[in-house]
């Protein structure tokens, strides 16, 4: 007995600090909110159940059987479109709403949850197949890195993760460096309505790679702790996020629209940010919903096309 | 109710001083709504700016957003005022308010509607939202009428609510299907006067035009058949003709309102019962005074929408909500219910 446990160990390096678990033949164990949970070696049907793990796991050449639909849209994120092939995953519910007999429909042998899954879920969830919940607690602009490695540990792809993740560090880096160039830094990302834009927080996944990539990213002091945006902001102080960039998030396809909507108030076009040109709409499900490394190419991509004249 | 006749005939020769005092009230409350707000331009720096000086930042703030908006909340305080009156008239309902026979849920129903459909256009969301706020209207009176108990008004309230119910939930299920007019169509579950423009007021110009004309003209039959309508038969009027003439009037005024500030609650329920209580029960004093105090209470609860969680705002249709309601249940536990 002794012996054999000793000999999987050896295959097994990687769980080397798990020696006192009995691990069962080609399994890996990973850290999830949970508790430890053992997931299969090689898993071949996935479903995701966060657009956080649907980007990583494309991100690392896996592709899902299932997955959520993106916020306000009725399938997975436009960004996310290009990297899928020929199989798309089947759709099973909505980030709040999962449709659990889909995500039976589809035998899954490993899933990939959001944070903070309620228990009843999870108990759900757990008896069709090893479910991985990330810890991640409040906003935390960086919590998407964990929840990155934890999924590429899960998918046994852990070396694939960390590249995906180098990057994007790299990608950022090289922005920061143009940016700095530009001497232009403070930025505020907002939600434009017309009583008044919604400021968004700055610890967010998409303010969060801002920031990485050299831009001063603030909330103008708006957003209280622990909310992922301010309360709408009246139009007499709109000139509190005035700033070298002014990033308007929509949920809709056409920006530009949403632009000349915001400029047919005058409150708004009388700002500098205006004035300078630098106001760059941008995908509100990529900037406000989405996470994961794929996101995070796309975010930066959207900030190198604003960044080059 | 045995002492009204008397307040009323006392409050007739009143009348004129009351008006009097209500519009010096509400120019008083517009002053205030140009020199407050959730912005850094206070009230001195207001001031300077309607004594014809100031800096061009208040200028601004002053001429381009505080000026729309307290001329919006006019309008539209007038719009709902008068359309409450002619309604809890019309159905000799006191609890009638546009809110909660349906109008404005279908007002805000056939926007979400004609936005899903591709619409953005200013101009064809009010004749959109009138359209909804009439057919909304129709709906309840004819489910009140085929339920065959009139003068019940708790009926009509009832099926108001169940079709503003059944309305909401219709607009959800359509952002559902199509949350790209998400953004858009916030604005139109709760209603606001920021961000408003002149515009929006000119756009609906002509259907107050012409609900203001329907008014004039049903105002005396209306109140002959507040006795009864085979006495307003016997003075020669036509009690089917005026009370279609007046569904139309209320459909204008809402839509109009609704289209310009989106749905606001309870003012036009709360502006008639205040009315009468200062001018008595016939309908045309009832009606005058609701040209001053609508606009003074939408005015009154914007100025507090933009003080109470500076510097961001609540809109305007949540305020009014939250104090409607508890007027509505002290009306309604205060009285046994007159029947107008």
């Amino acid at each position: 007995m002794f012996l054999t446990k000793t000999c999987r160990l050896a295959v097994a390096s990687l769980v080397a600090l798990l020696a006192f678990v009995a691990v069962p033949a080609q399994a890996t164990s990973v850290t999830t909110a949970y508790g430890e949970i053992e997931v299969p070696d090689a898993p071949e049907r996935v479903v995701t159940l966060h657009e956080g793990a649907l980007d990583t796991a494309l991100a690392i050449g896996i592709a899902p059987l299932g997955a959520v639909t993106t916020r306000g849209g009725d399938g997975v994120a436009r960004y996310i479109e290009a990297h899928l092939g020929d199989d798309r995953p089947a759709i099973v519910g909505v980030v709040r709403e999962i449709n659990l007999e889909a995500v039976l429909a589809l035998e899954p042998d490993l899933i990939l949850a959001p944070p903070r899954l309620p228990e009843a879920q999870y108990r759900l969830l757990s008896r069709m197949a090893p479910t991985v919940v990330p810890l991640t607690q409040g906003f935390d602009p960086d919590a998407w890195r964990s929840e990155t490695r934890l999924f590429a540990q899960a998918l046994g792809r852990e070396a694939e993760g960390e590249a995906a993740l180098e990057e994007v560090d790299a990608r950022a880096a090289e922005l920061a460096e143009r940016i700095a160039a530009a001497e232009a830094s403070s930025a505020v990302l907002v939600r434009w309505m017309p009583q008044g834009p919604m400021v968004m927080s700055d610890q967010l996944f998409s303010t969060g790679l801002l920031h990485a990539a050299g831009l001063a990213i603030h909330d103008a002091g708006l957003v209280q702790e622990g909310k992922p945006h301010s309360d709408t902001l009246s139009l007499e102080n709109l000139s509190r996020v005035d700033a070298d960039w002014l990033f308007l998030a929509t949920l809709n396809e056409e920006g530009d629209e949403a632009l000349e909507a915001a400029k047919a108030s005058p409150a708004f076009s009388r700002l500098d940010v205006v004035d300078r040109d630098r106001v760059v709409p941008v995908d509100g499900q990529l900037w406000t919903s989405a996470t994961g490394p794929l996101a995070a190419q796309a975010i930066l991509d959207e900030l190198d096309a604003a960044l080059s004249p | 109710m045995a002492a009204e006749p008397h307040a009323g005939l006392a409050s007739a020769r009143r009348l004129p001083r009351t008006l009097a005092g209500l519009l010096m009230l509400l120019v008083l409350v517009c002053v205030v709504s140009l020199l407050l707000g959730a912005g850094d331009v206070g009230p001195d720096r207001a001031l300077a700016v309607l004594m014809g000086q100031g800096d061009a930042e208040a200028r601004f703030v002053l001429g381009s957003l505080r000026l729309p908006r307290t001329l919006v909340g006019l309008v539209v305080g007038v719009s709902l005022g008068v359309a409450g009156a002619l309604l809890q008239a019309v159905t000799r309902n006191p609890l009638a308010e546009p809110g909660l026979l349906g109008v404005s849920a279908g007002a805000a129903f056939a926007v979400a509607l004609a936005l899903v459909l591709g619409a953005t256009a200013t101009t064809m969301r009010v004749g959109v939202a009138q359209l909804g706020a009439m057919a909304g209207c129709l709906c309840v009176l004819g489910v009140a009428r085929v339920s065959g108990a009139r003068n019940d008004p708790v009926r009509l309230v009832l099926a108001g609510a169940a079709l503003t119910g059944l309305l909401l939930s219709l607009t959800s299920l359509l952002l559902l299907f199509d949350q790209r007019a998400a953004d858009e169509i916030r604005f139109w579950i709760v209603g606001s006067l920021a961000g408003r423009r002149l515009e929006h007021l000119l756009a609906i110009l002509p259907s107050l035009l012409i609900a203001g004309g329907l008014t004039l003209v049903v105002a005396r039959p209306l109140a002959a058949m507040a006795l009864g309508e085979r006495v307003a038969s016997g003075l020669g009027h036509r009690p089917g003709l005026i009370r279609l003439l007046i569904i139309m009037a209320v459909a204008l005024l809402v839509g109009a309102a609704t289209a310009t500030a989106g749905p606001i609650a309870f003012i036009g329920l709360v502006v008639p019962f205040a009315a009468r209580a200062l001018a008595g029960p016939d309908i045309r004093r009832t009606l005058w005074l609701c040209l001053p105090l609508g606009p003074l209470m939408v005015i009154v609860a914007d100025i507090i929408s933009r003080l109470l969680v500076a510097p961001s705002e609540l809109p305007l249709g949540v305020l009014t909500a939250l104090c409607g309601a508890p007027v509505l249940v002290t009306v309604v536990r205060a009285r046994r219910m007159p029947t107008l």
